[in-house]
């Protein structure tokens, strides 16, 4: 039986929600999502999730045989997650393709760094079996991959020298910003969008802010003083970006990194500011349980199946962009679109479901 | 015995040299464009952040970035040679280094481009920002305002912090010519073009004069000569000639403003 809703499905099912819209440039109902107040958005929250269920899932196999099997198991899901990356890759092609085929255009062909795939299709395949070519929004679960293929060595290192955990993530992660390096991109000159060795770090404390003990526990014992702390952060970014009152990023001192804002690397106001949101709406689901319990259940429901719905999400994405290209962006075809791209994600988590209830039947 | 040979000789080595000095004052000839990339609008605005930084060190940082880098820097090879471009400036001017830092990303729009651009100038202070912009926007159907508010702060912004821009314009295809969005945003690009006085290869114009001329000539169809490697070639010519010009322009003369006519009554 699939668990009931609880906050932390919830959060990532609003998080597959947010990404689905946002990933549908200049759609009338992104101005509603929350990176419109807040300096981080739902990429934070995803890959915060997502370390937060590894810590789950480590404490639920406590009692198991050991780093061994939860090891191979990390792995497996590493290996999941990557056959779920090339399928939807693959599909996002043939949409594009079929899009340029069926409206005669071929500049379609160029949406999404699609391009080098259509113009040197040896090399290109080559860069997105090997990660190194990512189409833009299908660049997240690269970086999933990854992370879930170093998750047993954040996991030995939890079990066996847990002080380490944090210094060292921290370590790689101001590393990367100050030397700076990053993922390279191939073939296409460039990089990664999503800094792998940055981006570890919001998964690690995710990882270990879930946990019961160290700093976990810490957090959880002062919640109240550090949301009186993350309150007023939380509020001062919502006016920064509100007025895009950001520093000239040419005027910061060096390391320019440390200071600026910038997705791909998560720089530390990001960060921070993601930590201080964190806080404060985790004293919102109580309520929001409370008050819109027809809410809870289905955004638990797309959490509790995060990676079919953001497979499903990333290529709704794809195909409302196609139809606000064909149809001449409005509301009535952006309603169409976020009305009908979140049934489907709605419809494939359920049928996950419904699968694994007929097995538990048959 | 001195005969007048060593004179000669110094007085030839004397002229050698100061041929030499001459032709280094002299700029060099723009490189030409193929006949097959027809005729973009190529402007004759000067580069000076750009002028400066050859004269000063002898190199050009160039960041490309916007659409897809491969279309403007030309192709380059399965060698890992340098791009079309770099090769192209670096053979025309003498002594030139050129550096490109290519960020394009296929796709990729103009809002999301304008907050890269300022990070990436931040960690690489480039002399020229090589822009490509607005086909996405169009397909997109991005609202015009919002394109030229990211568009012209953007551009407003380079200047501000000297840095030369050149915006490479839409591409063209039929359904393009059809559509009244994708005009109103290549408009848009055009009026902040000569608004803001910067350089924009007019990509649309040249293909449609060449889709014209080469209607019935057997020849593969403009539009997706235009995304095939030759087109992409001829994009990182028609760029090259426009810096070379550029690095060597004479920045328009300021016409000193006549005094104003005393005022009746000072005396």
């Amino acid at each position: 039986m699939p668990r009931g809703a609880n906050a932390v499905d919830f959060w990532r099912g609003f998080a597959l929600v947010s990404i689905f819209i946002n990933h549908v440039p200049g759609i009338y109902f992104e101005r509603f999502t929350h990176r419109n107040l807040s300096i981080s958005d739902s990429a934070e929250l995803f890959v915060f999730l997502a370390g937060w269920s590894l810590g789950l899932l480590v404490k639920s196999s406590k009692t198991g045989n050991g780093a061994a099997p939860l090891a191979f198991r990390l792995g497996g899901r590493s290996v999941q997650i990557y056959a779920a990356h090339i399928l939807i890759s693959g599909l996002a092609l043939a949409l594009l393709a079929g899009a340029a085929q069926l409206t005669e255009n071929a500049l379609i062909l160029e949406w999404h760094n699609a391009a080098a795939f259509f113009q040197d299709p040896a090399r290109t395949q080559m860069g997105i079996v090997l990660l190194t070519h990512q189409l833009g929004y299908f660049d997240i679960l690269p970086l999933y991959v990854v992370l879930m293929l170093v998750a047993p060595a954040f996991v030995i290192i939890d079990r066996f020298a847990k002080p380490l955990l944090v210094p060292l993530s921290l370590a790689l992660y101001f590393a990367s910003l100050t030397v700076p390096f990053t993922a390279p991109a191939w073939p296409v000159e460039g990089q990664w969008f999503f800094n792998p060795f940055t981006w570890q770090a919001i998964f690690v404390l995710g990882f270990v802010l879930s946990r019961d003990e160290g700093l976990g526990r810490i957090v959880r014992c002062n919640i109240k003083t550090i949301r009186y702390v993350a309150a007023p952060l939380v509020a001062t970014a919502a006016v920064l970006v509100w007025f895009n009152w950001f520093p000239d990023p040419t005027r910061l001192p060096e390391p320019k990194l440390l200071f600026l804002n910038g997705k791909s690397f998560l720089t530390p106001m990001r960060l921070l500011q993601f930590l201080a949101l964190a806080a404060v709406f985790s004293a919102a689901y109580p309520a929001i349980a409370r008050f819109l319990p027809w809410l809870t259940e289905p955004m638990s429901l797309l959490g509790r199946n995060s990676l079919y719905v953001f497979c499903v999400g990333s290529l709704m994405s794809l195909a409302g962009q196609i139809i606000r290209s064909l149809y001449a962006g409005s509301i009535a075809v952006d309603t169409v679109v976020v009305i009908g791209g979140v049934a489907l994600l709605w419809l494939t988590a359920w049928m996950s479901e419904w699968r694994l209830r007929l097995g538990h039947k048959g | 015995m001195h005969g007048p040979q060593p004179l000669v000789a110094l007085l030839a080595a004397g002229l050698a040299l100061a041929a030499a000095a001459a032709a280094a004052e002299m700029p060099p000839d723009p490189p030409a464009v193929s006949k097959e990339c027809g005729e973009a609008r190529i402007g004759d605005k000067p580069l000076p952040n750009s002028a400066a930084a050859l004269q000063k060190r002898k190199q050009v940082k160039i960041l490309a970035i916007g659409s897809s880098s491969t279309a403007v820097l030309g192709t380059t090879g399965r060698s890992g040679r340098p791009p079309l471009l770099e090769s192209i400036l670096e053979r025309t001017i003498k002594g030139l280094d050129v550096e490109i830092i290519n960020r394009g990303f296929s796709g990729e729009l103009a809002e999301a481009a304008s907050e890269r651009i300022k990070i990436e100038v931040a960690l690489n202070q480039p002399d020229i920002v090589l822009w490509q912009v607005g086909t996405n926007d169009a397909l997109a159907h991005v609202p015009v305002d919002s394109f030229n508010l990211s568009v012209a702060s953007t551009v407003k912004w380079l200047q501000d912090h000297n840095i030369d821009v050149i915006l490479v314009g839409l591409h063209y295809n039929k359904q393009a010519g059809k559509d009244p969005h994708y005009q109103a945003i290549r408009e848009s690009l055009r009026r902040i073009a000569t608004e803001q006085n910067v350089l924009r290869i007019g990509r649309y114009e040249a293909m449609e004069v060449l889709a014209r001329t080469s209607a019935g000539s057997g020849r593969p169809e403009v539009e997706d000569f235009g995304l095939s490697e030759a087109g992409f070639n001829c994009m990182a010519q028609y760029i090259a000639r426009t810096i070379t010009v550029g690095l060597f322009a004479k920045p328009p003369k300021q016409t000193p403003t006549p005094p104003a006519p005393p005022a009746p009554d000072a005396k």
